[in-house]
């Protein structure tokens, strides 16, 4: 035996307390890895985003679009001064916005693009060679992310028809391909199809409007100096741009989820807070109810130290098994469960939703640590004790 | 002033000649002296003199029994002789050392070294075995893990209790649970027992059975017992008695 036995042993000694501690450990560390994982997921979207494209939009605001005519200006590869730009290929796209009529509740991003130049500036989007030329030939034709296919039970060849809402009206497409990603950075939920289809049902006034212009740079650590390039170009334009690399758009993206991002950090906080209480209330109780015993320690020549390090020992203890199961049942219920149904279905938001080992760890030693802080007070207190008051007995 | 100063003159003198008695007749030694013990305690503001200037001499090697009336401060002449509590006034010299003058830290390791205790209540810790209790003193020796465990086995035979070794203190009689205290308090031998009603939760033939060992203890062992009891039956088995009375020696 050694004082660790006798630390461990005291886990032992009201079962049901401690399990019951350690489920709400359990649950505690559930939530918090959960809630982690979503800040992962997202930070992971600007990971995987292409830091060799570049996204050109309205300065004022991303639903303003942009004249057609930019995309030219861009395919010039000339700045402002004549000199090359870095731009090697450019594409456009507008947003659709429309819903699947069979399944209006289910999100998933539509958008008008120009499809060669599209495949060959997002060359992750993988299609069979029949496929692309179904694709190319077909004005009505659109191609979908397998996800989405799947989901929706969708097949090459199918007809279907879209609702719009920024565009009203039933819109028919037939499924010529369905893309896989080659790399993360693309959204496999995602469905495209020919610009030419959308701009030429438009009214004349709103033909030949891109939503955004997607450009191919040759060197990706030159992203920032090429965005302040174009936009530069278009400075003396009516519709000025505003240009930064996918990347930097992702970040931005975040940046405008600041308030959602600060309240998952905020109950991440409060969780952890929840945590410490019922740790302290556990830890107090046990330790209350052995103060008679800490007295008779005391008397044979334990020091107050000792005490100190058996409660904190069994605290830290208990937060190991806590965390440490926690993170098992979060590798069961995220990773094998919630991640790839998340990954499926919102992709574009949680590219990669699964327990980081940084956050596992995290959360084994959070466990830990908070119990060890919520262990502190009793811990002090009973070394504090007068061995005398603790083993009294009127004589 | 001067009278009372003539009277401290002559206690000194009375006690160095009864010394000397002492050690020319039987070359007694002194492991407990005592001298002019106070003990006050503060209940608010009601002040409680436990003790008064007590003087207490115990040989070495002796069996001794306290007796008294409950409040009369057996247990807290006991806790004084154990090192767990300080006099208000007074010096406690134990086997030499000035207990009363220690420092918490340096009184718990004296008492790791020179004290086993046996409790009314046999208090041992419920999570641990018969074993694991008898070895829990030595923890804090710098002895082997098998070393402890050699020792704790062989203090459990002493008390009996070999065939008990990894029952758990619910699983024991009272009286085997004591055994298994006076097995713990005389592992790590010590010089001094002391005994707070050994066998005040114990019926009369586990009573006997736990007088039985700490005689043992005392002649075999030459270990120096104090105990207190209320117990006249326990008290004959000392060989010899004190009594107590509103924090006096009578």
């Amino acid at each position: 035996m050694n004082a660790a036995t006798y630390a461990a042993k005291n886990l032992l000694r009201n079962k049901v307390r401690t399990g019951l501690t350690i489920l709400a450990i359990v649950i505690t560390m559930l939530a918090f890895m959960g809630l982690r994982t979503v800040l992962d997921a997202w930070q992971a979207g600007a990971d995987y985003a292409a830091k060799d494209r570049l996204g050109t939009r309205h300065k004022i605001t991303f639903i303003m679009p942009l004249p057609l005519s930019y995309v030219d200006k861009l395919r010039q590869n000339k700045d402002a001064n004549g000199q090359p730009l870095g731009v090697t290929d450019v594409t456009w796209a507008n947003w659709f916005g429309a819903k699947n009529p069979n399944a209006e509740k289910d999100f998933f991003a539509n958008m008008a693009v120009d499809p060669e130049s599209f495949l060959r500036v997002y060359d992750e989007i993988s299609l069979t060679p029949e496929e692309k030329q179904a694709w190319l030939s077909n004005r009505r034709g659109a191609i979908v992310g397998d996800l989405l296919a799947k989901n929706f039970g969708w097949k090459v060849g199918d007809k279907i028809t879209l609702e719009g809402t920024i565009f009203p009206g039933n819109w028919d497409f037939v499924i010529s391909g369905i893309y896989h990603a080659t790399r993360k950075s693309a959204d496999r939920n995602s469905f495209y199809f020919h610009w030419n289809y959308l701009n030429e049902s438009l009214p004349e006034q709103r033909q030949d409007k891109v939503g955004w212009i997607a450009s191919r740079i040759t060197d990706p650590s030159k992203s920032a100096e090429i965005s302040k390039k174009i936009d530069q170009l278009f400075a003396g334009y009516p519709d000025q741009t505003l240009t930064m690399s996918e990347h930097q758009l992702q970040i931005s993206m975040m940046g405008m989820l600041t308030a959602v991002l600060t309240a998952i950090n905020v109950v991440s906080l409060v969780i952890l807070a929840i945590m410490l209480l019922i740790l302290g209330n556990t830890i107090a109780m046990g330790v209350r109810e052995r103060t008679n015993e800490y007295g008779v320690l005391r008397a044979i020549g334990f020091m107050p130290r000792h005490l100190v390090m058996f409660i904190l020992g069994e605290a830290a203890t208990l937060g190991l098994l806590g965390g440490g199961l926690g993170v098992l049942a979060a590798y069961g219920i995220i990773d094998h469960g919630v991640g790839p149904a998340l990954e499926a279905n919102m992709g574009g938001f949680f590219p990669f939703f699964r327990v980081s080992p940084t956050t596992a760890l995290m959360a084994i030693g959070l466990a830990m640590l908070l119990g060890i802080v919520a262990a502190a007070i009793p811990a002090y207190r009973s070394s504090r004790i007068e061995v005398v008051d603790a083993i009294r007995r009127v004589g | 002033m001067s009278d009372a100063t003539t009277e401290a003159e002559q206690d000194g003198n009375e006690r160095a000649g009864e010394e000397a008695v002492y050690r020319g007749t039987k070359e007694l030694e002194h492991i407990i002296k005592l001298r002019q013990i106070s003990k006050t305690y503060w209940r608010g503001k009601e002040r409680l003199d436990v003790l008064q200037d007590l003087d207490l001499d115990v040989q070495k090697g002796a069996f001794e029994a306290l007796m008294g009336p409950s409040g009369s401060g057996k247990s807290t002449l006991l806790n004084l002789i154990a090192g767990l509590d300080v006099p208000t006034r007074g010096t406690v010299q134990i086997d030499g050392a000035d207990v009363g003058r220690m420092s918490e830290g340096t009184r718990a390791k004296w008492r790791a070294a020179n004290i086993g205790f046996v409790f009314q209540s046999f208090n041992l810790i419920p999570v641990l075995t018969a074993l694991q209790n008898v070895e829990l003193p030595l923890l804090l020796t710098h002895l082997s893990g098998k070393e402890r465990k050699k020792r704790a086995n062989i203090a459990l035979k002493a008390v009996g209790l070999a065939d008990r070794v990894s029952h758990l203190p619910k699983q024991l009689s009272g009286g085997q649970e004591q055994r298994v205290a006076i097995a713990r308090a005389f592992v790590n031998d010590p010089k001094i027992i002391v005994a707070d009603e050994p066998t005040g939760d114990l019926d009369r033939d586990s009573a006997s059975e736990v007088l039985d060992l700490l005689g043992k203890l005392n002649k075999e062992f030459d270990k120096t017992i104090m105990m207190v009891t209320h117990d006249p039956a326990a008290a004959e088995r000392a060989s010899i008695v004190r009594k107590l009375d509103k924090g006096q020696l009578i």
